[in-house]
């Protein structure tokens, strides 16, 4: 049992995988290690040369850019090789009344945040300025698509806080590239055709048809949502959460740019239709769109109809008649826990569900970030390690699920059968319908979020509540504290408004600061 | 805005260019560009910082001139007070452009002299005895002209020269960032930013190849002078100070 954790086999390359290994690798200080060789930290990465990747997220969390700086990458190598675009929020369309409106949720929190919570100070201008342009200037942005930075400003700092859109595909080969010629990952390419048990019923081995068996200490599930380790041979099962969140087909495509230097997205765009929603993603080489839906709601006829006329009305008749749409399927939902004896899953073998905050990248980023911190010493000490990672990544989970599920409750539609589910009470968790109960009374702010293991900060949660119209009633009785903050509030709003307008004289566009980075890169400092 | 054209001894021959010195003829600067090859007598007179270019983020070193935009301390009713002018200050209005070459084969270009002629100091009256001529009688160049075009030929080195000095000091992290707050008498504050320096505790660590190295490329010798032209702040705190006093 005192075996110690020196040899970690990650089964699957995808971006889960190589991320995966980027984070762990880098850490563990893999490439310039000086010990002999038996007491080394090996980190293997087996890839099968059969399957292809499936390559879902291709928007990321702020989060990626430590994620990214932690593994010694280079800002300006990862936006010329992996097609990569600035994201600075989401538009959300047609999600409140399925007619033109729209709200945001920057990524920026609004103004002295820590300090003030501007959201009782807005109730009373509520028809005059919509929340998030009150408090950020980020959606004026976003507006104009400009990009969060200039070219002067050093790689991976901003003006206004941003994330990414990439080519999932171009990603995880860049991070291999980054993993084997630097941090010192050994990658096999071998189809697993079985796995070996150890006495105590851990993964003692794998079994590949061209490498022989590749031992561990620690296997990592990469492999998908197939779950070769965690599912097909420890049996974990998959806890559906299709009784929350219906969508569980996507259809997708990637649109050409009419022009070669039309504008680029600087934020997700997320359109609500009958029974889904469109998302449209830009990277400086073209368009993602895709559909994602309820199969038990909508037809893939009809659904395919509706991303066809989305495209052919926002990009081109053309466009749309030449566009080939890739369906996927998937079970909305997690495993019922992720570590067990010496298997630990990340990536969609861990679970899925729709990607409306884009969450599938974070939880990888965070997976690996926690295995690579307290990566048990022994074989003994691993249990308690799987546990407390279990009971954080399920915590972390119904969080992600409850914040998807709230931008659906709080639609006005009932247009169609989808939209009436969505608000049906049986079909909301809780705790959901206890916050919002409460929101009613106050709203949220430091209070309502304040485990480290919150997966959205509560800002997030005021953009989405304001942004669809949520209200909160006025304090029944006067506060001292709302009355001191409400001369700060009014010269915030004030200095929001002009640093707005100093920053969308100052930044330049997407496009342009991309092709800026092309020619001359970013500067470290 | 400039407007710059190709220097022709035809359709500039009565040209005439004033030399003086003054916030009129845009002298009113807080920075300038400079280049290791002048930082000799640059840096008896101004100090040296690393600025970047806003339309491509990269580095170059500069003359510090004043502590706010337009500000030059050195600029006064009698011209320009000190005993050397940066050459990008020297080369006005005038400038290197670039013309296809076709004897350099595709794509070859070769340097050209251009005029601003939208600049200030053009003085367009051959019979003026004020400024300096550009051509004479005979369409050939003065001897002003001439010594522009030697200044505008050191610019062309030296931004080359500029190139692979800040890639040096960019590989071995030798410039950092630096705000700088002056007080002034008057009780005020103005403060630098989006300025660098040469980070002197890297460069006290660096290898014993390295700096060989760098002597021999001469940049050793750049690096100190910059670093010795911190001197300079303190009499342009003074003159700030005795302008408001």
């Amino acid at each position: 049992m005192n075996q110690r954790i020196n040899r970690v086999v990650i089964v699957g390359g995808g971006t889960a995988g190589w991320l995966t290994a980027g984070v762990i690798a880098a850490e563990h200080c893999i490439g310039s290690q000086n010990s002999s060789p038996e007491d080394s930290f090996h980190l293997t990465l087996v890839e099968s040369p059969d399957i292809p990747t499936i390559g879902v997220g291709e928007g990321t969390w702020p989060s990626m850019r430590s994620t990214l700086q932690k593994m010694g990458i280079s800002e300006t190598d990862f936006f010329r090789e992996c097609s990569a675009s600035f994201k600075q929020g989401t538009l959300f369309k047609g999600w409140r009344t399925g007619a033109n409106d729209i709200y945001t949720h920057p990524f920026t929190a609004p103004q002295s945040y820590n300090e003030v919570n501007l959201a009782p100070h807005w109730q009373t201008a509520r028809e005059q300025i919509n929340f998030a342009q009150a408090v950020s200037p980020q959606s004026a942005l976003f507006a104009d698509k400009l990009a969060p930075k200039q070219i002067s400003t050093p790689e991976y700092a901003f003006n206004v806080n941003y994330g990414y859109h990439l080519d999932a595909a171009k990603f995880a080969e860049f991070l291999r590239k980054h993993c084997v010629e630097k941090l010192g990952v050994t990658h096999i390419k071998a189809n697993v055709t079985g796995i070996n048990s150890a006495d105590n019923g851990d993964i003692a081995s794998i079994a590949t048809d061209s490498h022989g068996n590749i031992e561990g200490d620690l296997f990592i599930d990469c492999s998908g949502s197939r779950a070769l380790l965690l599912g097909e041979h420890f049996g974990i099962p998959l806890c559906s959460k299709s009784d929350i969140l219906f969508n569980n087909t996507a259809l997708a495509a990637q649109i050409p740019y009419t022009d070669e230097n039309d504008p680029i997205e600087s934020c997700t765009l997320s359109t609500a239709q009958s029974a889904g929603w469109i998302w449209e993603i830009g990277l400086p080489t073209r368009r993602g769109i895709g559909h994602v839906y309820s199969s038990d709601h909508n037809t893939e006829e009809r659904a395919s109809e509706e991303l066809l006329s989305y495209i052919a009305s926002t990009v081109s008749e053309q466009a749309a008649a030449a566009a080939t749409l890739r369906k996927v399927q998937f079970s909305p939902g997690h495993r019922a826990k992720f570590w067990h004896k010496n298997c630990v899953a990340i990536g969609m073998s861990a679970g899925f569900i729709e990607p409306l905050e884009a969450s599938a990248l974070v939880l990888v980023e965070l997976s690996a970030a926690m295995i690579a911190e307290q990566l048990p010493a022994n074989r003994e000490v691993m249990d308690l390690v799987a546990e407390r990672f279990n009971d954080k990544f399920l915590y972390r989970w119904d969080r992600i699920i409850e914040f998807l599920k709230l931008h659906y409750v709080l639609s006005q539609r009932r247009d169609t059968q989808y939209w009436r589910d969505n608000c049906e009470a049986s079909s909301i968790p809780e705790q959901l319908t206890d916050l919002l109960a409460l929101w009613r009374h106050q709203s949220p702010w430091h209070r309502d979020t304040n485990n480290a293991d919150d997966m959205f900060p509560s800002a997030s949660f005021q953009y989405v509540l304001y942004g669809m119209d949520f209200e909160t009633m006025p304090s029944q009785t006067e506060r001292r504290s709302e009355q001191a903050d409400q001369q700060r509030a009014g010269r915030l709003f004030q200095e929001n408004a002009a640093r707005t307008q100093q920053l969308k004289t100052s930044l330049p566009t997407n496009r342009d600061l991309i092709n800026k980075i092309y020619t001359f890169g970013f500067q470290k400092i | 805005m400039s407007n710059y054209k190709i220097l022709n001894n035809d359709v500039h021959k009565d040209l005439r260019v004033n030399t003086s010195r003054s916030a009129q003829l845009g002298d009113n600067i807080m920075y300038t560009m400079t280049f290791p090859m002048e930082f000799r007598d640059i840096q008896s007179c101004y100090p040296i910082f690393f600025c970047k270019d806003p339309e491509s983020g990269q580095l170059y070193p500069a003359a510090l001139l004043g502590f706010e935009q337009d500000q030059n301390l050195f600029l006064s009713d009698s011209g320009w007070d000190a005993t050397y002018i940066p050459l990008m200050v020297r080369r006005h209005p005038f400038l290197i452009g670039f013309q296809a070459n076709p004897d350099g084969g595709e794509g070859a270009t070769k340097p050209v002299v251009s005029i601003d002629s939208d600049s200030p100091r053009l003085i367009n009256n051959a019979g003026s005895e004020e400024g300096e001529a550009l051509f004479n009688q005979e369409g050939a160049p003065s001897d002003f002209l001439q010594t522009s075009i030697g200044a505008l030929e050191s610019i062309h080195r030296g931004l080359e020269h500029n190139k692979g000095f800040i890639a040096a000091l960019l590989e071995h992290e030798l410039l950092e960032s630096f705000s700088l707050e002056i007080t002034l008498n008057d009780g005020s504050n103005n403060q630098l930013m989006g300025f660098y320096t040469i980070a002197e505790e890297k460069l006290q660590s660096l290898d014993g190849d390295t700096l060989a190295k760098f002597n021999a490329q001469g940049y050793l010798q750049s690096i100190y002078m910059a670093i010795a032209s911190f001197a300079r702040l303190r009499p342009m705190i003074d003159k700030k100070n005795a302008q408001l006093a």
